[in-house]
This record gives C-alpha cells, sequence and structure tokens, in this order.
C-alpha cells in the first residue's frame, strides 16, 4: 500500500463514518415524502388533507432555495419507518425567522393562541401559507399587498367580529386605499399591515399599536407626510401633542377602515356631510364647557344659506372646511388662521369674488349670547321684534275672524 | 208708482276688469311659487321639503325658480304702478284705496259689532247714558264699506309693504357680494333676517287673512268669484259695499232727473 493508498483509504473510512448515520436515517429526500404525498386523496386518520402540491412547493420561495421537507418537518429527519406517525410537531418557522418569531410573539394573534382562544389562534401558516410560501413581491403570495386584504379578510370578515360591529372590517373594501389597490394596482396604498403592522400586530386599545391614538397620526404620516406636518400645526394637533384625548384624530373625521376621498358622496368628510363631523364635538356640551369653545355650532350653520343649502345636498356652498380649513384648523385669534378678521376677505373671496372687508363686520353662524358687539347682534334684535311682531298680528286677526265666523253663523242660526 | 229700480238686484257690475285681474293672477302665482320655493329655507328640517327638494342639483333649480319668480313678481309690480298712474280707473281705484281715519273707525266698528258686548250691556242697563250720547260704541249694526273696505285696504298695503320690503332685502341677497361692498356683515344679516320673516309674515296673513275673506266667511263660501270673472252683481254690491252702491244709485238718479228735466 502506498501511502497515497492509505491516504485515500482513510478519507474514504471517515467519509463512511461520517456520513453512515446520517444515510442509515434517511427518507431524506423531497421525492421520498413526495412519494406518498403528492397523492391528492392522501388523507389522515381524522380526514385531514395530507397533500402536497409538488409544483406548488417547487415553485416557493423555500423550495427555490433548496429547503427540504424535514428542514422545516424536524421530527421527520430521525423516523425510519413509513407511513410516519401521523401526528408531528407544528413546524417552527421561527427556527430560521427569529426576527420575525419575535415580533410575533408579542401579537394579538400570538396572544389569543396563548390564552387558549383557539377559534382566533393564528401561526405563520395562516397568513402566509405552508408548502407554497412565495416571496412578498410574489404576485401570487398571500402576503403580496394586492392580495393581503382578502388574506386577513379571510379570518376578519366574518369569522373574527369586531368590537365596532359586522362590516366594520369589510368597509376597507370600499375605501379609497383599497380601490386604488384594486383598480390601479398601487401597492404603496395602504392594505391591512401598513395601518396594523404584521408580525407585531396588537389591539388598538394597546398604547404600543400602530393605530392607537399614540400612534395614529404617526401611521397616517407614513404617507401623507404633509397632511401630518399641516395637522400637528393646527389646533388639534397642538392639543394632540399635548396628550389631550378628546382632540379628533385622522379616524376620527376620516372613519377607519372606509376612508373615501371627500370627493365620494360616501365620505363622512363629503361637503354636505362635513358638519355632521365636526358637530360631534362641536355641538357637545360638556366638551365645549370643558375646553371654552362655542356651541351650537350645527345649528346656526344650518340656519345659514350655507348650511340649509349643505342639507339639502348643494355641494358648492361653504362647509366648516371651506371657511376653516381641515387638518391646520386655528383659532380665529390666530393671524395665521383662515377666518381671522384680515383673512376673512380673502377667505371668503374664494366663492365672493372682490369680498371687501365688510366680510369682517359681523358674526357668522353666531348665537346671539356668544356675540359681543352690540350692534352684530342687531340681526337678532330684528329677529325677536319680528317674531314678536307676527304673533300679535297673527293673534288679533285670529280673533277678529273668529268673532266674524262666530256672529255670522249665529246671526244665520237666528234666521233660520 | 212703483218705478222700476235704478239698480236691479241680478244688474252685473265689473269690479275687477281683466287688467287688474291679470295682475291678481300673475301675484298668486309669483307669491306661491316664491313661498314654495322660499320656505325650505326657513324650514330646512320639516320632512316634506326634504321630499320636495331631494337633491343638490334640485337645490338649486329652486333658486333659479325663486329668482325667476321674482322677477315677475316685479314686472308685475311695475305693471301695476304704470296701470294706476295712467288709467283714468286705476286712478279712481288708487284713491278708493287710501286708507282714511274712517276704516279704522269700521274696523273697531266690525268687531264691536261681531262681539256684541255693548248690545249686551246697553240691553241690561249699563251705561246707558254713555250709549245714548255716542250711538257709536253701541255697535248696532255693522259697519258701511265703500268700494274698498278695511280689510281690503289692509291686504293691499301689508302687500304693498311686504313687496317692497321682500324686493329690497332679495336684492341685496340675490347679489351679495354688492350688499357686501355697500354694508358691513351685520346689515346684511338683517337683510336675510327680514326677508325671511317678512316671508313667513304675509304667507300666514294671506293663508289666514285673505283665505278667511274671500274664501271661508259665509258672506262669499265657498269662494268670491270676483277674481275670476271680475263681476259683482247689484245685490253683492248693496250688500257689501252698500256706499259705492248709494253713489252710482246717486249718480242715476241725477242723470234721471237732468234727463226728463
Amino acid at each position: 500500500m502506498t501511502r497515497g493508498e492509505a491516504k485515500r483509504v482513510c478519507t474514504l473510512s471517515w467519509a463512511v463514518l461520517v456520513l453512515l448515520p446520517f444515510a442509515l436515517a434517511a427518507p431524506q429526500t423531497d421525492a421520498d415524502c413526495l412519494a406518498c404525498h403528492e397523492d391528492k386523496e392522501l388523507k389522515s386518520e381524522t380526514g385531514r388533507a395530507m397533500s402536497v402540491d409538488r409544483a406548488g412547493f417547487e415553485m416557493s420561495i423555500h423550495g427555490q432555495a433548496g429547503i427540504s421537507c424535514v428542514d422545516c418537518h424536524l421530527d421527520l429527519r430521525k423516523t425510519k419507518d413509513y407511513p410516519h406517525d401521523s401526528l408531528l410537531n407544528p413546524v417552527s418557522c421561527g427556527e430560521c425567522h427569529e426576527a420575525a418569531l419575535r415580533e410575533f410573539a408579542t401579537s394579538i394573534h400570538q396572544k389569543a393562541s396563548a390564552e387558549g382562544q383557539a377559534r382566533i389562534a393564528v401561526g405563520c401558516k395562516d397568513c402566509h401559507g405552508s408548502h407554497e410560501i412565495r416571496p412578498k413581491d410574489d404576485f401570487d403570495s398571500l402576503t403580496f399587498p394586492l392580495n393581503l386584504p382578502a388574506t386577513c379578510e379571510k379570518c376578519h370578515l366574518e369569522a373574527v367580529p369586531s368590537k365596532k360591529g359586522a362590516g366594520f372590517i369589510g368597509g376597507y373594501n370600499r375605501s379609497a386605499h383599497f380601490k386604488a389597490l384594486e383598480k390601479s394596482g398601487l401597492t404603496m396604498s395602504a392594505n391591512c399591515s401598513h395601518c396594523h403592522g404584521a408580525h407585531n400586530i396588537t389591539a388598538v386599545a394597546d398604547p404600543g399599536s400602530l393605530v392607537s391614538r399614540k400612534n395614529i397620526i404617526k401611521t397616517c404620516g407614513t404617507c401623507h407626510v404633509g397632511i401630518q406636518k399641516s395637522y400637528l400645526e393646527g389646533v388639534h394637533g397642538l392639543d394632540y401633542v399635548k396628550g389631550i384625548k378628546d382632540v379628533p384624530v385622522c379616524t376620527d373625521c376620516h372613519s377607519e377602515h372606509d376612508i373615501l376621498s371627500p370627493e365620494d358622496v360616501n365620505s363622512s368628510v363629503y361637503a354636505t356631510k362635513v358638519a355632521q363631523v365636526c358637530s360631534r364635538c362641536h355641538d357637545d356640551l360638556a366638551l365645549s364647557r370643558q375646553y371654552g369653545f362655542l356651541t351650537s355650532r350645527l345649528k346656526t350653520y344650518s340656519e345659514s344659506f350655507h348650511g340649509t343649502a349643505a342639507r339639502f345636498g348643494e355641494i358648492r356652498v361653504a362647509n366648516c372646511a371651506s371657511c376653516h380649513g381641515y387638518h391646520d384648523i386655528r383659532a380665529s385669534s390666530d393671524p395665521k388662521s383662515t377666518i381671522h378678521k384680515n383673512n376673512l376677505p380673502a377667505t371668503c373671496g374664494q366663492c365672493h369674488p372682490g369680498a371687501s372687508r365688510h366680510f369682517a363686520e359681523g358674526r357668522v353662524h353666531s348665537s346671539p349670547e356668544q356675540v359681543e358687539t352690540a350692534k352684530y347682534r342687531a340681526s337678532h334684535v330684528v329677529k325677536n321684534v319680528y317674531v314678536i311682531i307676527i304673533s300679535v298680528i297673527i293673534v288679533v286677526m285670529v280673533i277678529f275672524i273668529a268673532a266674524d265666523f262666530l256672529r255670522r253663523i249665529l246671526r244665520e242660526e237666528k234666521r233660520g | 208708482m212703483d218705478s222700476p229700480p235704478l239698480i236691479r238686484d241680478d244688474e252685473v257690475f265689473l269690479r275687477m276688469n281683466l287688467a287688474e285681474r291679470i295682475q291678481h293672477w300673475v301675484l298668486i302665482g309669483t307669491f306661491f311659487l316664491l313661498i314654495i320655493t322660499g320656505l325650505p329655507l326657513f324650514f330646512y328640517d320639516v320632512r316634506i321639503f326634504r321630499w320636495l327638494i331631494p337633491s343638490g342639483r334640485s337645490f338649486a333649480v329652486r333658486g333659479v325658480i325663486h329668482r325667476v319668480a321674482a322677477l315677475l313678481m316685479i314686472a308685475n309690480v311695475i305693471a301695476h304702478v304704470v296701470y294706476t298712474a295712467t288709467t283714468h280707473r286705476g286712478r279712481e281705484n288708487f284713491k278708493a284705496m287710501i286708507p282714511r281715519w274712517q276704516d279704522v273707525k269700521d274696523a273697531v266698528g266690525l268687531f264691536g259689532y261681531n262681539l256684541g258686548l255693548s248690545r249686551f250691556l246697553y240691553r241690561h242697563g249699563f251705561g246707558r247714558k254713555f250709549f245714548n250720547h255716542r250711538p257709536y260704541w253701541l255697535f248696532e249694526n255693522r259697519p258701511l264699506y265703500g268700494r274698498y273696505n278695511f280689510i281690503e285696504k289692509f291686504e293691499y298695503w301689508a302687500l304693498a309693504w311686504g313687496t317692497a320690503v321682500m324686493i329690497v332685502s332679495g336684492f341685496f341677497m340675490w347679489n351679495v357680494e354688492l350688499s357686501l361692498r355697500l354694508f358691513p356683515l351685520w346689515v346684511h344679516d338683517i337683510f336675510i333676517i327680514v326677508h325671511g320673516y317678512e316671508a313667513i309674515l304675509a304667507f300666514l296673513a294671506v293663508i289666514i287673512w285673505h283665505m278667511y275673506n274671500v274664501h271661508l266667511s259665509p258672506e262669499v263660501f265657498p269662494m268670491s268669484k270676483v277674481w275670476l270673472n271680475g263681476k259683482i252683481t247689484g245685490r253683492d254690491l248693496r250688500l257689501l259695499h252698500p256706499l259705492e252702491y248709494e253713489r252710482i244709485l246717486e249718480e242715476r238718479r241725477k242723470t234721471l232727473s237732468t234727463e226728463v228735466l
């Protein structure tokens, strides 16, 4: 035996020694698994479908990466006897996807599973699929932006009722966000995970949630940066930063899932509906006392031509936002406010060309007790005078007529 | 002895000529168009108006109808003024329409008569001396009216006043930019209030006062047809406008006597 031969034998022996246990334990190739599992009729004793779509797996991100069955189904690595035990341990994706697992551990989906609420227990495969998992930028991936809503809605449309009522989540399918996704394929348009997060989804009530009051401005601002900036400059935004709970955030005016363009007639901020939205707070007596703003905003607006016309569906008249602005609404005392008296001619001038300073010499939709300048109350005085005059005239007329009518009737009877 | 009466009961007199009736018809039409298209703004929450004006587009149409009706009414006012000023009949009508102290006395007289309190007191021996000296306050008979009684005069002048107020305030509401170039906002607010409340007043006055006097009043029930055919019979003239009746009678007597002479 030459030196070279000895070396070769040695190497071979090592190789056999090292590889033998693996060779003996092997089912080991995917082909072995698929020999049985490719059968579309294959079922477990409990009747669960056990078939695996070979093509689907081979096209999956794992299949493409050469990851084999036993890399995930770890307890089959050592199995020799086939058919193997029907109860396998669940696949633990976290073995490889550690970061995702960590995030998932804090999520409401994980909590639900841990607390034994089996009905809503959710694992990786419920969102990502199992053997056919595609990369998330693959058109066929369950988590591809265009497909994600349908993936979440598998459970959230009906099976998992929202506290806000049936149809609350389905409202997303009517939203501008979904329209942009579905009609135009704009993948940057907000889908579920843009607002709620993905692995680390938590309940709205959780301060850490992306859609909690604490975070919602930032979350919407991820895309609507300019609006976020403008909101934070307005009275609502300034109070929001102070942590005042009653201040409206994006979703209070725009609604949550069924957010629509303001031009859409069903939008909560459509021209004729803005007044209802604002008056939810601005007609609230308790809030007005607490924060010192005027009440009867809807009533006084409705009494004005603008408000009346809007109630009848006329969209060309001024609504709250036309004069007050929207995201960066400011107090009338703020020189930057659209309703500061120096800016009123410009604000009114948007619709009333050539609006003069006279537009500022009065009070728009005011109750008499809210007007401090005496002459600005003139129209209220005129109104009261009219009410008195009309009442007196009508009462006098009715008495006069009643007397006439009764006298004539009585006389007729006498004659008859 | 029995000469034929100078005015027969079935003789027909012309109370409103065609021009006057047309003015009245146009007034009715425009008045109710204006009311129907205007009231929804005042009662924006009433369901029937929401049914009448179901959308923003119909609301805009409402505005157009309101303005067209207003223009028609103004044209009618102008026609009326021209007619009144330029025709003999118009001037005579106008003279008869001028309010006089007698109208106040008639109004009090009619109410007193209808109430019958003075007569009741007198019959039971109260204030005999007072009533013997001042028989007017006894209200024994209905007041006697001329061509236009105080009721009609009140209607006419209330309408004239109301129309003027509505035209002025409405003009400035229509031309809000012009209005606010001339007046401060608080004055413009008065126009708006006045336009609305004057409309309510006019509407109620017409519904209550005019509808009673030309429809519901047992004198004319179910309806005085003067506004349709313009005719009034000798009998109605004698009963409703006795002083005018007397005047015509007097004229005829004079003509008769001059003829005899």
